[in-house]
């Protein structure tokens, strides 16, 4: 009951009880004053006989309170006696219900801490991520310009502050070795749009964010930790980044990793710097604080207005663009959500698999124990006051059971995270009182789901006929409905396992898959870089061809290439392209994926030159190679060597590519996705910090200090880092389909292990029930082979049922999971037939021992006990 | 000499408060006087211990009550026999004889 109900409820009460007892002194009162005394005494005799007022009304109360706690102490004290009292049966559904219980915690905790919490910053649903874009070209172009991102924030009137920043890995080089540090560069009002002051030291100041003033920096608590030991005297501190000095003069928070997790530390970008005076030079992700009241649509509207008031002041690089805004929270766990609905709808099946078993085990158990409840009933307990007591022991074995699965959903967070690290939000999922009441809330689900009907079933008897008779010899309909609450987990079980399976095999079918270039013994590795290089492009590409070059010598080194994105983890750079010397169909945009990459790209992972040259070492033409799609789509009946292509839209100039040769298709774009029409740049320096990918003679990753220390040798001043193999970045790029696969196999194993139980529970039961009647027809000549079949029978016919709905079931299942499938058909016979047929032979498997064991009755001693 | 409820059978104010209210509807200041009347001002009961076996045997349904007017024109509570009450009157009371039949017995006899 709510609290200001039974408020309301006691003060009604203590009128009542007020008003009787003053009509009982008013009473004696007068007939004082009848029998002749003055009022005054009249009134003093009649509280003396009345006695203590207020002792009388709060023994009323006792009356009116004790009888509530009492009851359910008493019945809290019966049911766990009963439970000590049938140690087997509590403990097969305290587990039960610690398993369902425990994941679908579990999975809860992983979608609150992901999906529904707002992000760990002040008031963090105002952040919004802000993207430029033109709508008229297929590729959209989500960097913004810094002095654009100025102009937004000067010019709109929703956000408190607009931000930018973006990240780079640089070698730190003030300690003895070079040291890999990440970098954010962030613009002016950084810290400002988060909410977050730093723990320690100050933010960046005016001087700080104006060309030529002094370097600064602030630090993340790891870095603080790691590098400097906790030092609370770090402020004031220097760092020698790519050759600059930098003092320290903040070190963030624990709690704040952004924009990523490995964040080291965060550099002002001055407004004013002539570097970031170009409107097409885009860099910058942007992010947003709405103002107080401000809705997304409303920011919209204005940053629409101010980009077209900017696109006539710069109509020839602002003309053509639009603004995207995106609640951050959206952008940030937009991959994830899927996934986690889906997990927890699965766990939530499971956890209604584990209810339904409960129920049938408590309707068995509900009829044994008919003799006792019709004795409490003729000892006079109300039919309400016998469901509360039925449901209080089913909730004290679902409190216990939520109890253990909270240690389940404990370790939840460490499954995470090791069955998926790249899952945003990852590191935010924890056990709390959130989830604490959250399992509270399943269990007291749990008992009404699984206790509520068997309780009213057991309540509604016969009390004379049950007395009189005992229960021995009925052979009641509650069968039928232990019968279909087993049908029905066999059916959610059909859907789960078929579900896994899809899954499996598509996951299987990835695994199978021939990406079209050779991953094995490919090393990757960065080595840190600035984009202050950029500045000096020719410097930048004959240093990283110097590098290629020294690496390729190492003895175990096959081949050396460069690339900006890695091959295979999904990921689209999508461009429309026209061709300098027209269009085989002019009608027909091309679209294609670009890629920059070296020339020694194609023989590092193996992928096939058809036709043509490979890039030839030339810094000062344009060069490209296509793929087979591409030819075939856009050129096919013609010569595709010696066409120029150009990017339609074309923010950095680049000259038109001529195209030099034609290579085998392979899957760029992520092993999910059939290879597309692809166009490689040859360029060894895409941007400062590529991949450098190492094909070696051996395990990869046995070169790894080989090659460290080559390139310390070539550039003390560089730091060498994420030196992993290829395979190992493929697999983690799909590590949230491994996630969202182990899991659900795991739940459907569990839920047919349930549904085996179920078949297995119910048909002993059913055995156990129908002795006499299989003793009478064993002694009258039935075969002990009938005996076998007629059970078996009505085990497999209810799991067949099963089946059929679950069929059906599995098939809508399949249709949700059909976004995550490859290569397989979300209504896949073979799957689903297979599922079947594992369901039915575990169904008889379930039902053969109760069968066989009904077979063994002895005719004589069942016929004896009558 | 008047006894007190402290002397009488667990039980038996219970049952004498069932009899009293099968004569009819009743308030509390009522059923203490006709015990009172019907005892000879044998047995008297104590308002601390009849109002909370009141309130007992209503939680039980074995007493109905509803507000009424009394005879000098105030609101009272009157209590009555459920059916439930009555049944559980008619076992009372036949308990207690057989009860009073024993110990008479062995009294007379022993």
């Amino acid at each position: 009951m709510l609290w200001w109900k039974s408020l309301f409820r006691k003060r009604a009460l203590d009128e009542q009880l007020d008003s009787e007892l003053r009509f009982h002194i008013e009473t004696l009162v007068n007939e004082n004053i009848a029998a002749g005394m003055a009022p005054q005494e009249a009134r003093r005799q009649a509280m003396l006989e009345f006695g203590g007022h207020q002792q009388i009304k709060e023994d009323l109360h006792d009356v009116h309170r004790v009888s509530v706690i009492e009851s359910t102490l008493a019945n809290v004290k019966f049911a766990l006696r009963l439970i000590r009292k049938s140690p087997s049966f509590s403990i097969a559904v305290i587990l039960t219900l610690a398993l369902g219980i425990g994941a679908n915690s579990a999975v809860f905790s992983a979608i609150d801490a992901i999906l529904l919490r707002p992000l760990p910053f002040p008031n963090g649903d105002q952040l919004m991520r802000i993207d430029q874009y033109n709508p008229k070209v297929k590729s959209p172009q989500t960097f913004v310009a810094p002095i654009r991102v100025e102009d937004w924030n000067r010019m709109n009137s929703t956000f408190q502050a607009i931000t930018g920043y973006y990240t780079e890995d640089v070698s730190e080089i003030s300690a003895a070795l070079p040291e890999k540090v990440s970098q954010a560069w962030v613009a002016p009002r950084f810290l400002q749009v988060w909410g977050i002051s730093p723990a320690l030291g100050r933010d960046f100041d005016s001087d700080e964010e104006t060309f030529g003033g002094p370097n600064a920096v602030i630090i993340s608590d790891r870095f603080w930790r790691q590098r400097f030991n906790a030092d609370q005297n770090v402020v004031g501190k220097k760092l020698r980044l790519g050759g600059y000095s930098c003092s320290i003069v903040g070190v963030m928070p624990s709690s704040f990793l952004f924009p990523e997790r490995g964040v080291d530390l965060w550099s002002p970008i001055p407004t004013n710097s002539p570097f970031s005076q170009s409107r097409d030079s885009t860099w910058y992700k942007v992010i947003g604080r709405l103002k107080q009241g401000v809705n997304v649509e409303q920011a919209r509207v204005n940053l629409a207005t101010v980009q077209a008031q900017l696109g006539r002041a710069y109509p020839k690089t602002d003309a053509d663009l639009a603004v995207k805004i995106q609640p951050l929270k959206e952008a940030t766990i937009e991959s994830a959500q899927s996934s986690l609905w889906i997990l927890f709808g699965s766990v939530s099946l499971l956890l209604l698999i584990a209810c339904t078993n409960i129920a049938a085990l408590l309707l068995a158990r509900g009829a044994e124990r008919q003799h006792d409840i019709s004795v409490r009933f003729l000892l006079g307990a109300s039919r309400s006051a016998l469901i509360i007591q039925l449901l209080t022991e089913t909730f004290v074995l679902a409190f216990i059971g939520a109890a253990l699965g909270l240690l389940v959903a404990g370790g939840t967070s460490t499954v995470f995270r090791a069955l998926a690290a790249g899952l945003p939000r990852v590191e935010e999922i924890h056990l709390d009182m959130r989830i604490v009441f959250y399992s509270l809330v399943c269990c007291v689900f749990a008992t009404l789901l699984c206790g509520l009907f068997p309780a009213i079933r057991a309540t509604r008897t016969n009390i004379s006929g049950s007395l009189a008779q005992g229960s021995r010899t009925q052979v009641s309909g509650r069968h039928h409905l232990q019968w279909v609450l087993v049908a029905v987990q066999v059916a959610l079980a059909v859907t789960l396992l078929s579900g896994a399976g899809l899954l499996l095999r598509s996951f299987r079918a990835l695994g199978h898959v021939s990406p079209g270039f050779d991953a094995s013994h490919v090393l990757t590795l960065h080595i840190s870089a600035s984009w202050g290089e950029t500045a000096d492009m020719k410097g930048l590409t004959q240093r990283i061809d110097r590098t290629i070059d020294s690496l390729r010598s190492l003895p175990g080194v096959d081949a050396v290439a460069t690339t900006a994105v890695l091959p295979g983890v999904p990921s689209q750079y999508q461009t429309e392209i026209k061709l300098t010397e027209g269009q085989i169909d002019p009608q027909r945009k091309i679209v294609a994926e670009s890629r920059w990459v070296s020339s020694s790209y194609f023989a590092t992972l193996q992928i096939p030159l058809l036709e043509g040259e490979l890039c030839p070492a030339d810094p000062d033409t344009t060069r490209a190679l296509i793929n087979r799609s591409f030819a075939n789509s856009y050129l096919a009946g013609s010569t595709a060597l010696g066409r120029h292509l150009e990017l339609l839209d074309n923010p950095f100039h680049l000259p038109p590519a001529e195209i030099r040769g034609v290579v085998e298709d392979a899957r760029e774009e992520g092993l999910n996705r059939e290879p597309g029409p692809t166009v490689y740049y040859c360029s060894s320096a895409p941007v400062p910090d590529p991949f450098y990918l190492v094909r070696t003679r051996t395990a990869p990753m046995v070169m790894a200090q080989t090659i460290r220390r080559k390139v310390h040798e070539l550039e003390p001043g560089r730091s060498v880092f994420d030196i992993i193999p290829l395979e190992e970045h493929l697999d983690e790029a799909f590590s949230e389909n491994r996630l969202r696969t182990v899991l659900l196999v795991f739940f459907a194993l569990t839920a047919v292990s349930l549904a085996c139980i179920g078949i297995y529970g119910t048909l002993s039961y059913s055995v156990s029930m129908r002795r006499r009647e299989v003793g009478l027809r064993l002694a009258l000549g039935a075969l002990p082979g009938q005996i076998v079949k007629h059970f078996l029978l009505r085990g497999l016919g209810v799991s067949l049922m099963g089946c059929v709905v679950g069929y059906g079931l599995a098939v809508a299942f399949g249709r949700v999971l059909s976004q995550m499938l490859y290569r397989i058909s979300p209504s896949d016979v073979t799957t689903l037939s297979s599922v079947v047929l594992t369901m039915l032979v575990v169904a008889v498997l379930a039902s053969l021992i109760p069968a066989i064991r009904a077979a063994r009755v002895e005719p004589m001693d069942v016929l004896r006990e009558e | 000499m008047p006894i007190e409820k402290s002397e009488l059978l667990q039980g038996t104010l219970d049952m004498l408060i069932l009899k009293i209210v099968a004569l009819g509807p009743v308030h509390g200041y009522g059923i203490s006087q006709r015990i009172r009347h019907i005892s000879k001002e044998v047995l008297q009961v104590q308002q601390g211990s009849l109002y909370p076996a009141l309130h007992r045997l209503e939680k039980r349904g074995w007493l109905a009550a509803e507000w009424g007017e009394s005879d000098n024109g105030r609101q009272a509570k009157f209590y009555k026999l459920s059916p439930k009450g009555r049944k559980q009157l008619a076992s009372e009371e036949l308990n207690w004889h057989r009860l009073a039949d024993a110990v008479s017995h062995i009294l007379q006899t022993a």
